[in-house]
């Protein structure tokens, strides 16, 4: 087994399920201070948000995706 | 702390090919993995950026193995029947070891995918294998030809004996089951092709 820490991959489930409720989104993740990385899987029933954070916690982003006026809740 | 499990992830994989070969790219779902791996859809997340990047990781790593199962034992300098015939032993062994992963590759080949796991593609086999063929050419073995008739003569033949082994009837309904006897015969009318 490979010892390898994945918490900086946060996972959340989502109702961003258009292109063009991601691009709305786009400009702010991008420019986010502490997002690494992140992408939505449109093509998923549950919308998955998946963003790589080694500063941000769940909270923090399910706050700034609410704020957007978007459902997001952690992908358990 | 989450740490990677590379028996999940080898679970993962295997049922992944497993279910496009059975239901196609249209009816995979990362949902649908999970439950059939009985894992969490996150922890498939964790693994793969999303349904894409699960196929694409998984069709570059099987293309790999079966291209480093390609040139096992194989030299480019054989002579053109040597090396052919180590080419035919290596592909029938996977082939039959490997049926999902075969499958897999012939689902790819018409799937919007193709073009973005193409690139290094089977890397080291395609160095070696265009050595050999080089070499066989230079060494006046065979006359230069195109890909598409080389491989139509060199390989198609093993490809559809496998076929008819798999699906366990040939033409006409016709009962097959594939025997070394068959496959060598068919590899010696092969080369006899090539040295007419």
């Amino acid at each position: 087994m490979e010892i390898e820490n994945l918490d900086h991959i946060l996972l959340f489930k989502t109702n961003i399920k258009s292109e063009d409720c991601k691009a709305k989104m786009q400009t702010i993740l991008d420019r986010y201070e502490g997002i690494i990385k992140w992408n939505i899987a449109l093509d998923d029933r549950d919308c998955v948000l998946r963003v790589i954070s080694y500063s941000l916690n769940h909270q923090q982003i399910i706050e700034l995706i609410n704020s957007y006026g978007f459902d997001c809740c952690e992908l358990t | 702390m989450r740490i990677r499990d590379e028996d999940k992830v080898k679970l993962v994989k295997q049922k992944a090919l497993e279910s496009i070969v059975k239901d196609g790219f249209e009816g995979f779902s990362m949902n649908r993995l999970a439950k059939t791996c009985g894992i969490s859809v996150a922890t498939l997340y964790i693994y793969y950026k999303d349904k894409d990047d699960l196929i694409i990781s998984i069709a570059r790593e099987e293309g790999d193995k079966m291209g480093d199962m390609f040139i096992e034992n194989f030299d480019p300098n054989l002579s053109f029947e040597e090396g052919m015939r180590v080419q035919w032993s290596n592909r029938y062994k996977f082939l039959t070891e490997n049926p999902s992963a075969h499958l897999f590759f012939e689902q790819l080949r018409t799937s919007t995918y193709q073009e973005r796991f193409l690139d290094n593609f089977m890397k080291k086999f395609k160095t070696v294998i265009g050595e050999f063929m080089q070499n066989v050419v230079a060494k006046g073995e065979i006359k230069p030809m195109s890909l598409e008739v080389f491989w139509s003569i060199a390989y198609a033949p093993l490809y559809a004996l496998v076929r008819f082994d798999r699906e366990e009837q040939s033409i006409g309904g016709k009962p097959f089951k594939l025997t070394e006897e068959v496959l060598w015969q068919t590899f010696d009318l092969v080369i006899k092709a090539f040295k007419s």
